[in-house]
């Protein structure tokens, strides 16, 4: 048994070894920092950094693998564009995982934009190309972290929108149970808002922002309410929308989406300040008495204030209602009746 | 209803009124009732039938407006019409109205001897009447500031909204209970008049209807000759 684990040791050992010497001839060139050239009129890069690929999820693969025709060098012509597919594929032999997301990828925003040959990115401009992480690794461009630093590559004014909300600070502090750009958005079948299929389609939002605002451990743990979820479905644009009216108010119509902000920040739309500004996008008789009076309640709890005891004083009434009609008929009943045998009697 | 159905109790003005008020309440109740229970399969039912979310609060509308014409129809007949005017007196409480009304359930009962004289409407008519009364007030109040809430944004804080959605969506409820089941069994589902009491319809009843159930109006219109 010892002399088999050695041996696969050893083995595995002498593979890497193997991979990292055949690799050395590459880096000979392109592991210099200042390796470039000048293509079209603008100067290239043409360097990787050895140390940094061989943390990468591809570690173990020769440059080759991808670059597959490069057999001699120094390589005469510049190397073929290489995709991600040419190994991610169903069914592949060389063991490449693949998942739903290559194909989720060409239905989204993206994947259409690429396809119609627009500027739009493709895996390597999220996933890198030489230093591919997991997603679970923090020095990934896919780490919840560092999501928004990827995506602002591009939605630069977005990100920066995004890193002054309150999401974007809770990710400063560190606390991953915020919301970052995939969460709302998804990662791969990113779609546009008009396509029913997305999270942020205006019937989805709800269902969107509840994953987090209805989970009472997330919301407890940072002092975030967690029933206005539940009392928004209750009210009146809460229903309109269930039933499909897409003009009623979602969560993001009066709370923002990517500069999200709570209530007691003077530049949120729901400050109390704004609430008319907020409201009048709809309601154009908006005034400040909007913000007299609290937001998202349920009228069977307390802090609904005034309309929770309106709600019990007529739920006593209308049960007291009931009992009265029921008393009234079975008095009325049983007098007729011992009326009508009274006078059968006679 | 024992006997032959001959004499004239419902004029046919107070007849439209009523058929009127049957019409925009039910469509009413069957309308708010889906928007009130509208996660149960009750309500997507009512919903599905009345063509979905806005026709429904369409159809809703629309019947709060043949209410509101009935209202104001109601109010110029007891006003200005002598009929009218009669039949409003005859709905105001009187002293002895409730003790008659409890005399009369202990006389079926056999607990006392002599039987109360009710008039042409008895307490239990006038309660309907007056519940109606102030109960569609109520709703055309609470109703018009939701239908028009643009408006009334203006001069009402948000508070005020959140009461008017709670007392039309109880009020509604309350109507439904307190008018409607408790108005059918008195009116046509109790022994006396079942399984219907048409008067409603052409306005006729018995004579020895009205002289069981309304003794002093049957004698009121001996009195005058009828």
């Amino acid at each position: 048994m010892k002399k088999i684990v050695v041996f696969t040791l050893l083995f595995l050992n002498l593979y890497s070894q193997d991979i990292v010497s055949k690799n050395k001839r590459c880096f000979l060139c392109h592991g210099k920092e200042d390796y470039k050239i000048i293509e079209n009129g603008k100067v290239k890069s043409l360097y990787v950094s050895s140390a940094e690929y061989y943390q990468s999820v591809h570690k173990d693969m020769l440059c080759t693998n991808c670059h597959y025709d490069v057999s001699t060098i120094p390589h005469l012509r510049k190397p073929k564009k290489i995709h991600c597919l040419q190994c991610h594929y169903a069914g592949n032999v060389v063991g490449a995982p693949v998942k739903e997301m290559p194909e989720k990828y060409k239905e989204s925003v993206h994947g259409r934009a690429k396809e119609k040959g627009k500027k739009a990115p493709d895996c390597i401009d999220c996933h890198t190309t030489h230093y591919i992480r997991y997603h679970s690794d923090t020095l990934s461009t896919i780490h919840k972290r560092n999501i928004p630093l990827t995506c602002g590559k591009c939605h630069m004014k977005i990100v920066e929108d995004y890193s002054s909300s309150i999401h974007g600070e809770a990710l400063k502090k560190g606390i991953l149970e915020t919301a970052v750009c995939s969460d709302c958005h998804q990662e791969h079948d990113i779609l546009p808002p008009e396509d029913p299929r997305s999270t942020l389609n205006p019937k989805n939002v709800i269902h969107t922002c509840e994953r987090c605002h209805a989970d009472v451990t997330i919301m407890k743990k940072y002092g975030v309410p967690v029933k206005q979820v539940e009392a928004f479905k209750e009210s009146f644009h809460g229903v309109a929308l269930e039933y499909g009216v897409v003009r009623a108010a979602n969560c993001v119509s009066c709370h923002g989406f990517h500069d999200i902000l709570p209530s007691s920040d003077p530049r949120s739309p729901i400050h109390p300040k704004n609430l008319a500004k907020t409201c009048g996008k709809c309601h154009p008789g908006a005034s400040e008495n909007v913000a007299k009076g609290k937001y998202h309640i349920i009228a069977e709890e307390k802090e609904a204030g005034i309309v929770y005891y309106v709600y019990n004083f007529f739920k006593w009434f209308t049960l007291l209602v009931i009992l009265g009609l029921v008393i009234h008929i079975i008095l009325d009943l049983t007098g007729r009746a011992m009326k009508k045998v009274k006078k059968k009697a006679e | 209803m024992k006997g032959k159905r001959e004499i004239l109790r419902f004029s046919r003005n107070w007849r439209i009124q009523h058929f009127l008020l049957i019409l925009s309440v039910v469509l009413l109740i069957l309308s708010g009732v889906a928007l009130k229970f509208y996660n149960s399969w009750f309500g997507k039912l009512m919903i599905f039938l009345e063509g979905g979310f806005e026709a429904r609060g369409a159809l809703h509308r629309f019947s709060a407006v043949l209410l509101i014409i009935t209202a104001i129809y109601h109010i110029i007949y007891i006003i200005f019409t002598k009929e009218g005017r009669r039949e409003f007196k005859a709905l105001l409480f009187k002293k002895n109205d409730f003790s008659d009304y409890l005399n009369l359930l202990l006389y079926n009962l056999g607990k006392k001897e002599t039987k109360p004289q009710i008039g042409r409407y008895g307490f239990r008519e006038k309660l309907q009447y007056w519940v109606f009364f102030i109960f569609v007030f109520l709703m055309i109040a609470t109703g018009a500031v939701m239908w028009w809430h643009n408006y009334f944004f203006v001069v009402l804080p948000k508070w005020v909204f959140d009461l008017i959605y709670g007392i039309h969506g109880w009020g509604g409820t309350l109507i439904l209970i307190f008018i409607v089941f408790w108005h059918l069994y008195e009116i046509h589902l109790t022994p006396s008049n079942f399984p219907i009491n048409m008067s409603f319809w052409d306005g006729y009843v018995s004579e020895e209807w009205l002289k069981e159930e309304h003794p002093l109006e049957y004698e009121e219109l001996k009195k005058e000759g009828k």
